[in-house]
């Protein structure tokens, strides 16, 4: 049975190689079909917001975020309490990430077998 | 699955630096290494963020980075060395690096 | 036990230091090394060509001490590194840039895919980065 591992994202967009850097181990475990799983935390949880990253000359990891699905990656976060310290609200999320209040983020940390925070 | 949760980011630094206590449960262990180790300075507010674990959850903070910083810890803590670092990491089933 | 080791931290950071000295410890406890991983600003572990000063410690020169004598699968992130001007032989030649071969045996450059191999492979793992 393969291990488990959860990728949590804690960097703020357009901030730096960290989002992207953290999106990438999510991409090249789903490439070999690993159970993933991807929070977006602290921070990190500005990634989902759209964004004009063109403007600061940067890369758009929006494309690359949406095509994790594709990449067997279904299992995608957000930290609640982040959104709501942040005044981000449900609808301004793209439909394929999942809020989650701190009791079912403490399971997601749990459960897995491995936690890798960037 | 018990688990041991590495800090080493300072809180004098990032307001968010131990954010995952908030994670820590019955069973698990702490260890604070580096910068982390500010929040054993007696009386700051990383101090009271700790005073939030659960009892059951044991402090370990790495004896060089204490002892260089010459703190004097009030709160019960075990300082370790490498060799004790690296059984903490073998006897709780995974490390949860909080960078 | 079998221990996964990823570094996030130039070396001047004391989280890399402290990653080298978690690693001859364990090596130390009769334990196994089976892969050492940089990523993020990590990979400067590898590079050759630091220079640190005589009252300064040596991270890189420690590093490759450390994998020479416990032949340890030592690995950087080829595309962290990259982005960070990190190349060795093959990429300078690949990018035509000349002369910048900054990483050596015994690191190798290679994909995110060792790195989880190494998370499937081993006992433990542990990050370090953060100060």
């Amino acid at each position: 049975m393969a291990k488990s591992t959860l990728v949590i994202s804690r960097q703020p967009a357009l901030g730096g190689p960290g989002p992207r850097e953290a999106l990438d181990i999510v991409l090249a475990g789903g490439a070999f079909e690993l159970p993933l799983a991807l929070l977006f935390a602290g921070p990190g949880v500005t990634q989902l917001l759209a964004a004009d990253s063109a403007a600061l000359e940067q890369k758009d990891l929006s494309a690359n975020l949406s095509a994790l699905p594709l990449f067997g990656v279904e299992a995608i976060y957000a930290e609640a309490a982040a959104l709501q310290r942040l005044g981000i609200l449900p609808e301004q999320l793209p439909a394929w990430v999942t809020p989650l209040a701190p009791d079912a983020l403490a399971a997601l940390i749990h459960d897995h077998d491995q936690v890798i925070s960037i | 699955m018990t688990t041991l949760h590495l800090f080493s980011r300072s809180p004098l630094l990032d307001a968010d630096a131990l954010d995952g206590l908030r994670w820590v449960r019955v069973g698990d262990a702490v260890l604070l290494t580096g910068g982390a180790v500010e929040a054993l300075r007696p009386g700051s507010a990383a101090a009271r963020q700790l005073a939030q674990l659960p009892a059951e959850a044991t402090l370990h903070a790495l004896e060089e980075d204490v002892q260089a910083r010459r703190l004097q810890p009030e709160r019960a803590v075990t300082l370790i060395d490498y060799p004790t670092f690296v059984d903490l990491s073998v006897s709780y089933a995974k490390v949860i690096s909080w960078t | 036990m079998k221990f996964a080791i990823v570094v996030l931290s130039p070396p001047q950071a004391p989280s890399s230091r402290r990653a080298l000295r978690f690693c001859e410890a364990l090596l130390a406890g009769g334990h196994e090394l089976s892969r050492l991983f940089l990523y993020r600003d990590g990979v400067y572990n590898a590079s050759h060509a630091t220079v640190s000063g005589q009252d300064e410690t040596d991270l890189p020169a420690r590093w490759r001490d450390l994998i020479e004598r416990h032949q340890l699968d030592a690995v950087v992130c080829i595309a962290a590194a990259l982005k960070r001007g990190l190349l060795d032989e093959n990429e300078a030649r690949r990018y035509e840039r000349d002369g910048a071969v900054n990483v050596r045996a015994p690191w190798q450059l290679s994909g995110l895919g060792q790195l989880h191999e190494a998370v499937q492979d081993a006992d433990r793992l542990l990050c370090f980065g953060g100060d």
